[in-house]
């Protein structure tokens, strides 16, 4: 319990999230412009090629919804885990996991669109969800701390999937010395997600309605459904919730399956909808970003789709920074930032109240942690 | 600093007004786009970026030193120095000035997916040529290039291919050079087998992808040309990536370890690791794609140099006096696409001035028979398997060690294949 009083502070989801995120995402543009400021560099210009590559036209508005949909579902993924009290940092492994699974079966059936698409879309999701399990299943069966277990799966995934099976067994034979393609075989066509406004050359594809749905579904079922009232039973008090006969374990495996398998579909949407293949490079932080998606989108569904597609609106306009000569990594800065200012309050936040005696209302943080999570509910 | 600090100042001022204003101007769509000085060209770099010391630091400096004339810092270009200009030329280049073009559009893209939307930017900057480094670029320019009939292009390290992604087509609006890495690097595989004291030599390659194999192909050859016994010996390793120096430090770590005193490496961002590895171990590598000898003077024998640098000067040349053309281009030692970088290195006292004098007479003898293609330098590892080692009277060679006279029968195919002889060094 004590273990987890930091995580809950962390992530209880603020009395304004919309307000918190909003005012920290809006510090995090200023300290970044007052740093591209510092460096001598054109901040005004910068800032508005930011803006036009993230929204001005057709294309930058794809690429921004596409990058976005990928960011939802990670985002989704975190915030899932974290219903049940878990700190799901492994999603950029589950989605590598998922996009190669994506990429295999979207090469090996033979099947028409409407069949192949779910079948890649299903395979990434499973594949997803049971590398999930495994922290799970060390967190129920061992007790292992799965921040530390995501954290190392991530690498353990990386290596597998990145430096043996893309590059070993999987990777595609070209006849030809002149013809070198890295990664796996191309997917088929059929499995190609269909883009919704090619003519206007826009690469958005069928991911951001999938995406979209899926938050919509998640929502409703944490929100609406007995078992996802469990699932934040057991997230707001282990304890608790066991003692009202709520299976503590049975909740965390089927939470981290759903975390991973969001992680999964959110790496078959890259592959499906622009790659097309597993790529021979292939290190995008999706996964990573997730984290900050979920935190800056208060831990909730609604705030995940807000906070993925302002990310995503964010990597989509940053290449443009560097037609002015600013670093795109600016905009990394940016969303560093964000997740700073919105987490920071949290952690501090009861130690200042502490600190101006106004703690007599709750005698610890963890009551008033609790507390917290269980006034949002 | 009172200048800089009123400069600051004045931008603070200027923030609000010229934020509403240029955030209006972009908004309405077409309002944004800043004409750009005529003749600008733009380059996408690939995943290993600016600052590999390898392929993406050669096409750079092929466009931004020697075609503009002008060096990148932290504060936006400078123009370089006629003597800067001239030192920075690679020393079998021809002696040429720098073209009048303004400072080119350089983008790099950490994902492979922001490959396509960073040509397409270049293009609706309204860049004259667009320069697309890497082979992972292709299916990037194959779509942007079908798209935009009026724009040009220069791809590098791989030809178009067609839809299926499997064989190779041409474009009238693209220009893709290739080189014929083999060449170079039987030279760097001959000046090995002549100067291993060990007897064993390494070779290092990133994904084990048909362009890598084209590297160690040739350097197996050229090691096997003057000195079979070592080719048998030979240890090759691949990392799997491009851009993991840690990679490169632990399987070329392994192979020094093991006892080779010579290793080749062609594994992009990874070979930096690699060439770490020779300096803790205190022994020699050859560098690949640029001339690497500056990243560790005492321990780069040389390398092998792929001259992306003149392919992207001369493409832009070409473009500016109205001759660029579409189609493939091969280069190799014949058109100084490859070669190799001056000799260096002094970890090995064995490995001495004398030494090296008699194996780069060698080697220079057998550059020669491939130019005039008494040498036909093997490209895959199947032709290697029918490559056989040379009779050194042949070309006259004169510091091939005395027992090698008497090997070279000819081997049957795939005898002397001993492939993944070093178990790779992954966990």
């Amino acid at each position: 319990m004590a273990s987890s009083t930091w995580r809950q502070s962390l992530f209880a989801p603020a009395r304004a999230p919309l307000w918190s995120a909003l005012f920290a995402i809006l510090c995090a543009l200023t300290i970044c412009f007052i740093a591209i400021l510092a460096t001598g560099k054109d901040a005004v210009n910068g800032y508005a090629d930011l803006l036009q590559g993230a929204l001005g036209g057709a294309r930058p508005l794809g690429e921004s919804a596409l990058k976005g949909s990928v960011l939802v579902l990670t985002g989704l993924s975190v915030t899932v885990a974290f219903t049940v009290g878990l700190f799901n940092i492994g999603a950029e492994g589950q989605f590598i996991w998922g996009a190669l699974a994506a990429a295999v079966v979207g090469n090996a059936l033979p099947l028409p669109a409407f069949l192949a698409i779910p079948a890649a879309l299903g395979a990434a999701a499973l594949a997803g969800g049971l590398w999930a399990l495994i922290p799970a299943w060390l967190k129920t069966a061992r007790g292992v701390h799965e921040v530390i277990s995501t954290i190392l799966l991530n690498w353990v995934a990386i290596d597998l999937v990145n430096g043996w099976l893309v590059s070993g067994p999987l990777s595609v034979a070209t006849g030809s010395a002149d013809v070198s393609v890295a990664g796996t075989a191309a997917i088929r066509d059929e499995a190609f997600l269909p883009r919704l406004f090619a003519q206007s050359g826009s690469r958005l594809d069928l991911g951001l309605p999938i995406a979209l749905a899926i938050a919509a579904l998640v929502w409703l079922f944490l929100t609406r459904t007995r078992r996802g009232f469990e699932w934040r039973c057991v997230g707001a008090g282990p304890d608790a919730a066991r003692a009202q006969g709520i299976p503590n374990a049975r909740c965390i495996a089927e939470a981290m399956f759903l975390s991973g398998a969001l992680a999964g579909v959110a790496g078959a949407l890259i592959i499906l909808g622009t790659e097309h293949r597993y790529p021979g490079v292939f290190r995008t932080g999706y996964g990573f970003d997730g984290i900050a998606v979920a935190l800056v989108g208060g831990v909730t569904a609604p705030g995940a789709v807000l906070a993925g597609f302002f990310f995503g609106a964010l990597r989509a306009g940053s290449t443009r920074l560097q037609l002015v000569g600013i670093h795109p990594s600016f905009a990394e800065l940016i969303q560093g930032l964000a997740v700073l200012l919105v987490a920071a309050p949290r952690i501090f936040a009861p130690l200042l109240a502490r600190l101006r005696g106004r703690a007599s209302v709750s005698a610890t943080a963890g009551v008033g942690a609790s507390s917290e999570v269980g006034g949002a509910t | 600093m009172t200048a800089a600090r009123n400069c600051f100042a004045y931008q603070l001022l200027a923030l609000k007004r010229s934020l509403v204003l240029s955030l209006a101007a972009c908004l309405s769509v077409a309002g944004c786009k800043k004409p750009l000085p005529p003749h600008t060209i733009g380059i996408a770099l690939d995943v290993g970026g600016r600052g590999d010391q390898s392929f993406n630091d050669g096409a750079l400096r092929g466009l931004e030193a020697m075609a503009a004339g002008v060096r990148s810092t932290a504060h936006g270009y400078e123009t370089l120095s006629d003597a800067e200009f001239q030192a920075l030329l690679p020393a079998d280049m021809m002696p040429v000035s720098h073209l009048p073009i303004p400072s080119p559009l350089v983008l790099s893209g950490k994902a492979q997916e922001d490959y396509e939307p960073n040509l397409q930017l270049l293009i609706d900057q309204g860049v004259e040529l667009t320069i697309a480094v890497g082979f992972m670029m292709e299916p990037a320019v194959r779509a942007v290039s079908a798209r935009n009939e009026k724009a040009k292009f220069l791809l590098l390290d791989s030809p178009v291919l067609d839809a299926a992604g499997k064989k190779p087509v041409t474009r009238a609006n693209v220009r893709a050079v290739t080189f014929r890495e083999q060449e170079g690097s039987f030279l760097a595989g001959a000046l090995a087998g002549e100067l291993t004291k060990s007897g064993k030599i390494g070779f290092v390659g990133g994904m084990q992808l048909p362009l890598i194999l084209k590297f160690e192909a040739g350097f197996r050859a050229g090691v096997r040309a003057v000195n079979p016994a070592a080719e048998k010996n030979m240890l090759v390793a691949y990392t799997g990536t491009f851009d993991d120096e840690k990679k490169g430090v632990e399987v070329g770590g392994d192979l020094y370890a093991r006892g080779c005193d010579i290793v080749f490496h062609a594994a992009g961002l990874d070979g930096l690791g690699v060439i770490k590895a020779a300096e803790r171990a205190n022994k020699l590598v050859i560098g690949v794609d640029s001339d690497q000898s500056k990243v560790a003077p005492r321990n780069v024998l040389t390398s092998m140099v792929k001259h992306v640098d003149i392919a992207v000067y001369q493409a832009v040349a070409d473009e500016l006096e109205g001759r660029f053309t579409g189609g493939d281009q091969s280069l190799g030692l014949k058109e100084s696409g490859v070669g190799l970088a001056p000799i260096g290195g002094d970890v090995i006292p064995a490995i001495n001035n004398e030494a090296k004098a008699g194996a780069i007479a060698d080697v220079e003898k057998l550059r020669t028979a491939i130019v005039d293609g008494h040498i036909i330098v093997p490209g895959t590892i199947a032709e290697l398997a029918r490559f056989t080692a040379l009779q050194p009277e042949t070309f006259g060679l004169n510091n091939v060690p005395g027992e090698i006279a008497a090997v070279p029968a000819p081997l049957p195919a795939g005898a002397t294949s001993p492939k993944p002889t070093a178990a790779p060094a992954k966990k």
